[in-house]
């Protein structure tokens, strides 16, 4: 019934790219972080603890 | 800063006092603007089911009060919160005083004028006609201004750090201030035509793809990611204990940044924005739901160990709260960008229900519990009452349910109703759009109650607060750093052009080619992903330079962050954008071709603008079987490419009008913008009794036709006196028909030239591929 448009070849490339670039980000990331010492995370993650204000 | 040097061979110790008079002066004005923007809130939601809520005044009309409210909430609430959350948690966290005290209440009065500003042109019918980017184009130069003002502050307090690290809400800040900068610059592109007019430089589908990636990604960067960056620094304080996962936070950060981008052609699915960027914005919309619970996951299980605080603790029951809000609008996000699931949301109050469900529950509670939390900090005494900040919670949590729930059943009806079909699909049910109306009358009742309980909260909340800031000492707060001598910084070149991006990016492109290209493209990408692999494989071997080391520098560095930060958003954006650039061509036109308006239509479609038509009225025949029945063939691309700004729509609160043009007589319309009940029995359309009395601005149309041609609309030369010629014989024609159906008007009033617009809507003439020609290069 309906007919939509024009699909062209070249297009199809930017569908493939962005999830090939979502899933790359995703798995880089996850195996960084995994990699980071957990001194380096405990750090990180007590940065908005350490510093109270002091009146 | 007040020093107190103590130093030592490293390192100094020294007193930081910080800026926080900006914290409380947006924190303030967040709840004075957020009082004022939920109480049009209400004011609007109670018009839809009264319409003499109207008041019959030009100004306090649906159509020009809708912006005004979505304005205010977007940008004056939620926005000045932010700017309160970004300001006291960033100097924390990098330990230094904001840079530039001057910069600050630059930022600070700026904003507050710009908002000013939008409370007084948008109910004037001063708009540009394009949802969340309503404001004209002085105030849109104003925006651009401060928003720098704001991120050299931003930036330059990041340049003086005491703290080497930067915390992952800082990210958040970081992606926030450059994709906003982007998406607003783009999305508010426009030649003008007086002071206070200009036309976008994108139209039909152009204009629609570049608003819904501005829209989409304003509810992602605006009301999301500062947001998160907040509940990454104030629930683990006010929980008194870390983030769940701080490896979890990374993820959530980087991924969200790289797909949240992706997603805004999911505002436009069964359009007829071309399919494969319908699909990209579905796949990508449900990728969404992947970092969107991972950080909602992450901020609920900060509170482990400490639920029990809730039953006291009223800033994090609003925490606790908000994060769940976000995740049940995230989790419905994604399911509302399936096609067939968006066949039935779209257009109706499902899609509202979900937006307050995440800017009542996520924005609304986030900030509440910011405030309750900060203002005894701010003024160094206890909140003055606990019962009130706690009661504020019940009745905002009451009023949000009954709130969304009215508009998921007032929704789904509208979906379900409008949609339907008998007789094997070729009769609807329901012909006539007003019974669906009627039916939900009730619900826009249940709607305006819950949005007072929510409005009556935030009330208490500023009177919680003013008593317990009244009469205390406004403080700032200080710590005793220990300045080290800083470490040299990677430059912008040694964070980008590093051998992890260069390689990935290729890695990445010719992946890309391989799977998705055609020989001998395809081929040759296979070939040069296996030697981009062996160099890759043979450099780490010869450096002995793990790219951690690399990515812990990256961390630490703002400006290299900063640029990878903007190329992960840019490119979403670019694979959207610049293909659809090259849609309008001649064989995307789906072999029909909208006319240019005549002088006086144009001018009857700025009338239709002003008065805000586009809230409630799409102009936008989907490929639905439903939409096709009810409103005749489905939109074709074609058929809006001289439309600037694009009139699609997002929501039906009364019919499309995309093929409304010889419908009715022309008295039909006189007797319904003078009367729509007398008309439409039911109907909740506002009066327009001014458009009877008002002359039509020709006098403008000479600049506004020049301004249209500059962009793109093939209007041939014509004089001044020719313009005013062709309206003349038009509004004439016009008039004389009206007269002689009993409806007599002045052929110069605003109705006549409405008229000629309506009349013009869904003309257009079918072309051939070689004619459109033409078209391609115009």
């Amino acid at each position: 019934m309906f007919h939509r448009i024009i699909v062209e070849e070249w297009q199809r490339a930017l569908s493939v790219l962005s999830i090939t670039l979502f899933f790359a980000v995703f798995i880089i990331h996850s195996i960084r972080v995994r990699c980071m010492s957990r001194e380096s995370i405990a750090r990180l993650e007590n940065l908005p603890l350490e510093n109270d204000d002091q009146a | 800063m007040s020093n107190a040097p103590d130093s030592t061979d490293r390192c100094t110790k020294t007193r930081i006092e910080y800026d926080d008079t900006p914290v409380r002066q947006f924190m303030v004005a967040s709840i004075v603007w957020g009082i004022i923007g939920m109480l049009v809130g209400v004011v609007i939601a109670t018009q839809l089911g009264v319409w003499q809520a109207n008041f019959g005044t030009s100004w306090l009309t649906f159509g020009r009060l809708r912006p005004l409210h979505t304005n205010a909430v977007i940008f004056a609430f939620v926005g000045n919160m932010m700017f309160a959350g970004i300001y006291y948690s960033t100097q924390r966290l990098v330990k230094a005083r904001t840079a530039s005290t001057l910069l600050s209440r630059i930022h600070f009065w700026g904003w507050q004028a710009i908002i000013v500003a939008a409370a007084i042109t948008l109910p004037l019918g001063l708009t540009r006609g394009k949802e969340y980017a309503e404001l004209i184009w002085p105030i849109n130069i104003a925006v651009a201004v401060i928003w720098v003002v704001f991120a050299i502050n931003f930036f330059w307090t990041l340049a003086r750090r005491n703290e080497p690290s930067l915390y992952v809400a800082i990210w958040f800040y970081i992606a926030t201030i450059i994709t906003v900068a982007m998406l607003y610059i783009v999305n508010h592109l426009s030649i003008p035509t007086s002071w206070t007019h200009s036309y976008p430089i994108f139209g039909g589908v152009q204009d629609a793809l570049v608003q819904w990636w501005y829209g989409h990604n304003a509810v992602a960067f605006f009301l999301t990611t500062p947001i998160l960056g907040i509940m990454y620094y104030f629930l683990p304080k006010a929980a008194d204990r870390p983030v769940y996962s701080y490896r979890l936070s990374i993820v959530h950060f980087w991924s969200l940044v790289f797909i949240y981008i992706w997603a805004g052609p999911h505002h436009l699915l069964n359009t007829s924005l071309p399919v494969w960027l319908q699909s990209l914005g579905m796949i990508f919309s449900l990728m969404l739901w992947a970092p969107s619970w991972g950080g909602m996951l992450n901020g609920l299980l900060t509170l482990r160990g400490a639920w029990h605080k809730l039953r006291t603790d009223p800033v994090l029951k609003f925490f606790a709260a908000a994060v769940t809000f976000y995740g049940m609008a995230t989790f419905e996000g994604p399911l509302m960008s399936i096609r067939s699931v968006n066949a039935l949301s779209h257009y109706s109050d499902w899609t509202i229900a979900h937006v307050h469900g995440g800017a009542l529950g996520w924005n609304g509670f986030m900030a509440a519990g910011m405030f309750y939390w900060l203002a005894p900090r701010l003024w160094k005494r206890p909140l003055h009452s606990i019962n009130s900040a706690n009661m504020h919670f019940w009745l905002g949590t009451v009023g949000i349910l009954i709130y969304m729930a009215s508009m998921y059943v007032s929704g789904v009806m509208q979906g379900l109703m409008l949609g339907a079909t008998r007789e094997s699909g070729t009769v609807l049910a329901y012909p006539n759009f007003i019974e669906a109306v009627n039916s939900t009358k009730i619900l826009m009742h249940i709607r305006a109650l819950g949005g007072l309980m929510y409005l009556v909260g935030f009330i208490m909340l500023g009177w919680n607060l003013w008593k317990t800031a009244r009469g205390a000492e406004a403080v700032n707060g200080s710590i005793e750093v220990y300045v080290t001598e800083k470490e040299p910084r990677m430059g912008l070149a040694a964070g980008v052009f590093s051998a992890p991006v260069v390689f990935t990016v290729l890695l990445l492109v010719f992946v890309t080619g391989w799977a998705a290209l055609p020989n001998p493209v395809g081929g040759l990408s296979l070939w040069g992903l296996l030697a981009t692999t062996l160099i890759m494989i043979y450099y780490l071997e010869v450096t002995k330079t793990p790219w951690s080391a690399w990515y812990e520098r990256l961390l630490a560095n703002a400006l290299p962050f900063t640029a990878l930060t903007t190329v992960a958003v840019f490119i979403g954006g670019l694979a959207q954008i610049v293909p659809t650039v090259m849609v309008n061509t001649a064989g995307s036109i789906e072999g029909v071709r909208q006319i240019p308006y005549t002088p006086l239509e144009l001018a009857g479609r700025d009338v239709y603008i002003r008065e805000g038509c586009y809230n409630c009225h799409s102009q936008q025949i989907r490929t639905l079987v439903g939409d096709v029945l009810r409103y005749g063939e489905y939109s074709k691309l074609g058929e809006s490419i001289y439309d600037h700004p694009y009139q699609w729509g997002s929501k039906r609160t009364g019919p499309d009008l995309a093929r409304q043009g010889g419908k009715y007589p022309n008295s039909w319309h006189y007797f319904h913008m003078r009367d729509p009940r007398q008309i439409s029995p039911g109907s909740t359309m506002p009066l327009y009794p001014w458009l009877f009395s008002d002359k039509t601005d020709i006098a403008a149309l000479p600049n506004k036709i020049a301004v249209q041609r500059k962009i793109g609309v093939p209007y041939g030369p014509m004089t001044e006196l020719e313009i005013k010629q062709a309206c003349e014989i038009q509004s004439n024609a016009i008039a004389t028909d009206l007269k002689n159906a009993g409806a007599e008007v002045a052929p110069d009033r605003e109705i006549v030239a409405l008229i000629a617009y309506l009349q013009k809507l869904g003309k257009a003439e079918k072309v051939s591929p070689a004619g459109s020609t033409h078209t391609a290069s115009k």
